[in-house]
């Protein structure tokens, strides 16, 4: 098969894993090399469902033993079946990278044969690249679950990211859509992983020049919307990840209706505002120091569709607030919506030499339209109403500027205030009783 | 008015602030070209650069200010915005008034306006070390025309001189005509000659074709948001992308 066809078959395969970022690692140039990665990660380009693209990524073969209900991929569906070469991907890479097309290469596979021939073949095209072309760019490799941990720490000492997919968020999905995959197996060679970075950062601590595995760390993925498991469901079990496994990202996948089976549900677009709320909700877990408990509960174990999950948290907790923005710390800045990461630091930079006023609030790229309802500045309240819930939250979703065009409640004017005569319709119900 | 008019250069921009507190008058306006109307109220003094007194500046930005300063001034510099050399001045006149906190003051107008402008050229060139693409000469070369809004091909060399650093390349900024180029030990920046600037770029370059596939299919076609992907990527870029021919 010609390289072309299988680079179209093996793309529109991968494409369906999110994971792009090619951040969190800084591999050096070797002399002679090619190549390095930049911690922060580059986007080299957008594709036209606006996602980046960062990294090749590819299949190595969609040739797959498993029949997962939710996959492209799956063995009884009728796709265009192909696979590479060790040669041809490394091909592909680094003439790909000498013309600034990439930051690297995202490597994943459907199960071919089985676990352990499946990850062999990714090591040996890695290996190749590392080792033959001398490649220092950034490489994320998937470990297949239920390989040899050997095996998976071959690879680790030469990948910089490695992730395992969890895709279904609860043991009942997987039952009932991937009966064939065990939450276990999936689980352990995340947890070798995460045990072995540990232990790679204690080495790193004593000798400088300990070799490195998997630098950027692990991600995974959850599939949003092919099973019911609620929001708070699939929140809590990140928080876990982040917690239990030390992941760097998990990522979102709203689930795009790849098959007709009766045991999907039936979707006719994908559920992007709830992937959408939930990547919202993992940034507060990450940067704003939320956790899961605080944004969902059993009453509300979805995210609102029409409110960020931030700015419900705050309409909810109310009586925490207005802060006053020149004394608040920096856990308090942050929770007030429309004030960030960074204008929360800006906020407690330009403090210092000045107490800051609402003009300068703006200067400092603070979102007043959602802020102002939480805060004070110089103990001076900007919104002219009571700080009350419900009128706060519809401020919030429909805009202040609009509701004013559109008043709800007018002059009262001498006439409004005779009673309308009634009508015969009026007359009738007084008689009958009946609305 | 007393405007300074300098050559273009950072050492110019630099005199010019050596000679507002050592000339005879300080300036209203530091500009870079001569005005062509000109006031019978203005009075305009040619600064003639001077890399001595540039570098007495250059030194007492660091050890008087701080670092950051020094890179905000340079960034904000390779900005080219309107009057940014003015606001630098300004900056500078603040800064050594108010030591290393000057850039706590996010709230005043000169401190603003030299971020604003050093975040703008901070930004194109992280965009650009992505959205730079090569193009494979059939002589071996990879050349890389691109148009970005400011003067960043001296801030993004560097990452390719570390990154592909076992070819030859060259970076060309198309719009000033100013080129980083590389011989596989070191880069300079230079003007290119006449006859390598008109380079056909009709090259019949396999790789070109699959990567134009590969943006195809790596689509979601459920997804297509147009939007977004502008968002990101402004369309002023697409001139010299490959798989947006």
């Amino acid at each position: 098969m010609e390289l072309q066809k299988k680079l179209e078959i093996l793309s529109a395969a991968a494409k369906y894993d999110v994971s792009c970022s090619s951040s969190g690692s800084n591999r050096k140039n070797t002399k002679g090399g090619l190549g390095n990665a930049t911690s922060c990660g580059i986007c080299h380009s957008w594709a036209d469902d606006g996602r980046c693209i960062s990294l090749l990524k590819i299949l190595f073969s969609n040739y797959c033993v498993y029949d997962c209900a939710y996959c492209v991929n799956r063995s009884s569906n009728d796709v265009p079946r192909a696979a590479f070469t060790p040669q041809e991907v490394a091909d592909l890479t680094i003439n790909f990278y000498r013309r600034n097309y990439i930051e690297g290469l995202f490597l994943s596979s459907a199960v071919t044969k089985n676990a352990n021939h499946t990850m062999e073949l990714l090591y040996e095209s890695i290996r190749l690249l590392r080792e033959e072309y001398k490649f220092n760019g950034y490489i994320h490799v998937k470990a297949i679950p239920g390989a040899d941990l050997a095996l998976i720490e071959a690879t680790g000492k030469l990948v910089d990211r490695m992730s395992v997919n969890i895709e279904l968020p609860s043991e009942k999905g997987l039952k009932l859509l991937a009966p064939q995959k065990e939450k276990q197996a999936i689980l352990k060679p995340m947890n070798f992983i995460s045990s072995k970075i540990a232990e790679k950062k204690d080495e790193i601590k004593v000798f400088k020049k300990a070799p490195l595995f998997v630098p950027g760390g692990q991600s995974t993925q959850l599939i949003v919307g092919a099973t019911k498991d609620h929001d708070m469901n699939i929140l809590k079990l990140s928080e876990n990840l982040y917690k239990k496994y030390n992941l760097k990202r998990v990522y979102y996948s709203a689930y795009v209706p790849v098959s007709k089976n009766p045991l999907l549900p039936d979707l006719k677009t994908p559920p992007l505002l709830r992937e959408h709320r939930l990547y919202q909700a993992d940034w507060l877990l990450r940067f704003y120091g939320f956790s899961a408990d605080e944004l969902l509960d059993e009453r509300n174990p979805d995210f609102d569709p029409q409110l960020d999950p931030k700015a419900n948290w705050a309409v909810n907790n109310i009586s925490l607030f207005p802060v006053e923005v020149n004394r608040a710390d920096y856990e308090m800045l942050l929770r007030v919506p429309g004030i960030g990461v960074r204008s929360a630091k800006k906020i407690i930079m330009a403090r210092k030499v000045k107490s800051l006023c609402f003009e300068d609030l703006k200067k400092l790229g603070v979102v007043l339209k959602r802020a102002r309802f939480f805060i004070t500045c110089k103990g001076k309240y900007f919104f002219n109403y009571n700080m009350e819930q419900l009128l706060i939250r519809q401020n919030l979703i429909n805009g202040w500027e609009t509701d004013e065009k559109k008043q709800e409640w007018e002059q009262i004017s001498i006439l409004s205030l005779i009673p309308e005569k009634p009508t015969l319709q009026d007359k009738l119900m007084s008689i009958t009783g009946e609305i | 008015m007393v405007n300074y008019y300098y050559d273009g250069t950072f050492d110019g921009l630099l005199t010019s602030v050596y000679e507002s507190y050592y000339g005879i008058e300080p300036p209203d306006k530091i500009l870079r070209c001569k005005n062509l109307q000109q006031s019978i109220l203005d009075k305009d003094i040619d600064i003639v650069t001077d890399s001595e007194k540039a570098s007495k500046v250059y030194e007492a930005i660091h050890k008087k200010i701080s670092y950051d300063a020094l890179r905000n001034v340079y960034h904000a510099y390779l900005s080219e915005l309107d009057e940014i050399d003015t606001y630098i001045y300004q900056y500078l006149r603040f800064g050594f008034k108010k030591g290393k906190s000057v850039d706590l003051y996010l709230t005043s107008e000169e401190v603003l306006k030299v971020h604003s402008a050093a975040k703008k050229v901070r930004t194109e060139s992280h965009l650009m070390l992505g959205l730079l693409r090569f193009r494979k000469l059939n002589g071996g070369l990879y050349y890389a025309p691109y148009s970005p809004v400011y003067n960043i091909t001296a801030l993004i060399s560097d990452h390719f001189v570390r990154r592909l650093s076992d070819q030859f390349w060259i970076i060309h900024d198309t719009k000033r005509n100013l080129a980083a180029v590389y011989n596989m030990v070191e880069c300079v920046l230079t003007d290119l000659p006449e006859e390598l600037q008109h380079q056909s770029l009709n090259t019949d370059d396999c790789f070109e074709d699959l990567w134009k596939k590969y943006f195809d299919s790596i689509c979601i076609k459920d997804r297509i948001n147009p939007k977004l992907q502008k968002r990101n990527m402004p369309a002023r870029y697409w001139k010299y992308l490959v798989e947006k021919q």
